[in-house]
């Protein structure tokens, strides 16, 4: 393996010693990966080479915060900390990348996971794998670091025809109480399937909140576009009014006005 | 958070004024949205909250009487008891009936959620609206439906804004979408509608649907329960006669169609039928692709 | 896109009839090349109720429910197959076929897309309308090769599982054997259901029968009940020989976990 640049030589202080270890063997030109053979195949075929497969994960406790019964709002603690547990187990596999001297990570996954053992206690975790561009072109974001993206093989291969290259993973979360409804609310409006507008205005606003932060992300990259943008709602284990909408998405950045694409022949396929 | 949601919230506005682009599209939707002369200009949804319940009383004396005071639908069909009096409890007739205040409060819903998505896209000067995803969720046990309408907002590249600057939608995205406008149709709005059938049993049917014979000392094997089968059909047809009503001489293609039914008290049921479907216009005419080569996959 | 986008201001020359229909946009492209077109969404339901107490205690088979499913079958048929001869059309494709079997009644809900020729002329030839769970594509392939759906052949058969007395169970306890009257039981309810099927492929003067879905296993209601049912489309050639149709081989790059999925367009 060449090309490795001058930052990556120091090993990041807060990697375990073990991840190390494993980093080093891959160094010497073995690499892991979790892609299947059509994956790397496509990978291989706009020019890059996988590296290895690199995680993060962060246990962080998530606290509690005082709810009010009858209000529709943000609750700030328990975003940040969503927000900062996954960007630390981002940031830890971007460190394991940085590493391997990566330009950038496909296929990321991001996953919560929650013990017996810890309660209010989740797992974030991330992993992809790492991959580098064998022209020496340099694919990294605007920040310096690997770009990631949650695209498979076949869809990196894609994009790529479209003139486009990843940035980054960009998120935004929001975790909102949705306010209970007090017994002369129910009653006024028993008997009747009406709007209401208080929830309509609530479950909007937290839904933008997300969006509008994850976009933010973006903007910071000097992404030109996020494509394929999801919106995610979880209730964790806060009970059914509390609930975290998360909004994740590839940003992307336009290097070619051209899209290589060949066009598609229709076929029948015999296959069940 | 006090004033009605008739207007785009302003975390959305602000969203809008940043200059990256958000697409709901996956990749080779995005790919083949391009490649077809579209570009993404953002992501847009709507909803509506609506307090959602079952309302009329279980008891036979309050059949047919509607929380809203209001008619019922076009189809209403009823059944007579056969024996002559036998009981007070006996269901001497039955009913099926359109309940038009549940159609009615659902096309609010959706129709809400809908107008407020395409807003949203008439705000960032859409021309149309893509790979539209529709879901309509209870939260939690608050005795509310959720109703959420969201898409990838586009323009044509170098094309005209709609005549009428409402943007057309579509279920539809990358390739099927591409394939659609190939094929001779330019895509309109979707189409969607609710039927909400409700069945009171009369006795015959409250016996068949126990497996009793109904018929006193005559025992009736294997008889086909006809009320609720006619419910189930009737479900069918009026929500495709609610649908056909959206197209106004266009055509609905790709419909997905999904019927529940459930259980409200003993022997009164609601048959719910949900079409929705992509509204269509011909814009050229029949042009069939040459056969497609069968193929066989080798991996 | 830019000339279908400019055709909005335009009034429309290209009228045509309203249709609808639930088939994908392949489904419909891959009709059009042999000169089909979608006309209505079309559905039949049929209930029959099942006599109380079938189910828990007898031997042999349970022949109210076995009528009942025919029944149902039959009705929910006949009408998916009178809406698709009332809006014009030739026959159903991609039927989706629901059937539940409950304690008391037994319910089949058919939901497909009645087709047509496009060109459909007085002196083209007319044959009796089918109804076939076969999709569009498949539809295609028939046509390419000569053949013809002709309609929907069903059968079922319930029966109740034979008991052991409890002395056989002793005596069987820790041995290997086989339970003959089981086998013999459970195979001649699955050949009851296979030969009902035949027989409704048979009347309508088939061929075969192809793409045959099997279920069997216990009512979830009742454990000593077992359940055979089977469905199918009745197929049978209609050009002067069977035409080849050569497929192409090729390795596809894409993953099965990875391809696309059309529901999710649907919402």
């Amino acid at each position: 393996m060449t090309g490795k640049p001058e930052d990556a030589t120091a090993a990041p202080k807060d990697l375990p010693k073990d991840a190390g270890r494993r980093l080093q063997e891959l160094e010497h030109g073995l690499f892991t990966s979790d892609l299947s053979v059509n994956e790397f195949l496509l990978i291989k075929e706009v020019g890059f080479h996988p590296l290895g497969f690199v995680m993060g994960s962060s246990i962080y406790h998530t606290g509690i915060q005082t709810r009010k019964w009858g209000s529709s709002q943000e609750l700030t603690k328990l975003t940040e900390a969503m927000y900062n547990a996954r960007e630390l187990a981002m940031t830890r596999m971007e460190e394991e990348a940085n590493e391997l001297g990566a330009d950038g990570i496909v296929g990321v996954r991001l996953d919560v996971n929650y013990y017996e053992w810890g309660k209010d206690a989740a797992e974030f975790i991330a992993m992809g794998t790492a991959v580098k561009a064998e022209n020496g072109q340099s694919y990294r974001n605007k920040k310096g670091a690997p770009f990631t993206s949650d695209l498979s093989g076949q869809d990196f291969w894609t994009l790529m025809q479209t003139g486009h290259v990843p940035q980054g993973l960009v998120m935004g979360t929001c975790v909102y109480h949705i306010a209970h409804r007090g017994l002369g609310q129910t009653l006024s409006s028993t008997g009747q399937n009406v709007e209401l507008p208080n929830f309509t205005q609530a479950l909007y606003e937290a839904r933008e909140l997300a969006m509008t932060r994850m976009q933010d992300e973006a903007d910071e990259l000097g992404a030109s576009g996020i494509v394929g943008v999801r919106l995610e709602e979880k209730t964790h284990q806060w009970g059914s009014h509390t609930i975290e909408f998360l909004s994740l998405g590839t940003a992307v950045v336009k290097t070619s006005d051209e899209v290589t694409l060949p066009r598609p022949t229709t076929i029948i396929s015999l296959d069940n | 958070m006090t004033s009605v949601p008739d207007d785009v919230p302003e975390a959305a506005g602000r969203r809008f004024q940043s200059g990256a682009f958000t697409s709901g599209l996956t990749v080779p939707d995005f790919a083949a949205c391009l490649q077809m002369g579209l570009e993404p200009v953002g992501y847009v949804q709507g909803f509506c909250v609506m307090q959602w319940g079952w309302y009329g009383a279980g008891s036979p004396y309050l059949r047919g009487t509607t929380p809203y005071g209001g008619t019922h639908g076009q189809y209403s069909e009823s059944w007579r008891c056969p024996h002559g009096y036998v009981s007070a409890d006996h269901r001497t007739w039955g009913q099926n009936y359109e309940q038009a205040w549940v159609e009615n409060a659902w096309g609010q819903g959706f129709g809400t959620a809908y107008t407020r998505m395409i807003e949203e896209a008439t705000s960032i000067g859409a021309h149309g609206v893509i790979g539209l995803v529709d879901t309509t969720a209870s939260l939690g046990e608050m005795g509310v439906l959720e109703f959420h309408v969201r898409g990838t907002a586009v323009k044509v590249s170098g094309g005209p804004p709609p005549p009428d600057g409402r943007p057309w939608t579509t279920y539809l995205a990358g390739q099927r979408l591409a394939k659609l406008v190939e094929a001779g149709y330019m895509p309109i709005s979707i189409a969607a509608a609710v039927s909400s059938i409700r069945v009171w049993a009369y006795c015959v049917t409250e016996y068949l649907m126990e497996g009793r014979a109904y018929s006193w000392g005559a025992q009736v094997n294997g008889a086909e329960i006809d009320q609720v089968a006619k419910a189930h059909m009737a479900a069918r047809q009026v929500a495709r006669e609610h649908v056909r009503a959206q197209l106004h001489g266009d055509s609905l293609h790709g419909a997905a169609i999904v019927v529940s039914e459930r259980e409200l008290s003993e022997g009164d049921q609601v048959v719910e039928c949900t079409l929705r479907g992509n509204r269509v216009r011909r814009f050229k005419d029949f042009d069939p692709l040459a056969r497609p080569r069968p193929t066989l996959r080798l991996s | 896109m830019l000339r279908a986008a400019q055709s909005l201001g335009k009034p429309g020359s290209f009228g045509g009839p309203s249709t609808t229909s639930d088939l994908s946009i392949d489904e419909e492209l891959v009709l059009h090349t042999i000169g089909w077109e979608p006309v209505e969404l079309v559905t039949g339901v049929s209930i029959y109720s099942v006599p109380a107490g079938v189910w828990n205690w007898g031997s042999g088979e349970i022949v109210s429910a076995s009528s009942a499913h025919l029944q149902a079958f039959a009705g929910a048929v006949k009408r998916i197959h009178a809406e698709c001869a009332r809006v014009g059309g030739h026959g159903v494709v991609g039927v989706e076929v629901e059937r539940s079997v409950t304690r008391h009644h037994i319910t089949v809900e058919l939901t497909g897309t009645a087709v047509r020729p496009v060109a459909d002329t007085a002196s083209s030839k007319r044959y009796p309308v089918f109804v076939s769970d076969l999709p569009a594509k498949d539809f295609t392939l028939l046509e390419t090769a000569g053949w013809r759906p002709l309609g929907l052949a069903y059968g079922a058969s319930f029966i109740y599982a034979p008991r052991r007395s409890a002395g056989t169970a002793i005596q069987q306890k820790g041995q290997n054997i086989e339970l003959t009257n089981y086998t013999e039981a459970m195979y001649s309810a699955r050949e009851l259901a296979m030969e009902r099927m035949q027989e409704v492929a048979i009347a309508l003067k088939g061929t075969g029968v192809v793409d045959v879905k099997v279920t069997e296993g216990p009512m979830h209601f009742a454990r000593h009940a077992i359940g055979f049912t089977t469905w199918g489309t009745v197929v049978a050639l209609t050009a002067d020989h069977h035409r080849t149709i050569e497929p192409v081989v090729l390795v596809a790059l894409d993953d099965a976990s990875a391809a696309f999925d059309a529901s999710s367009l649907r919402g």
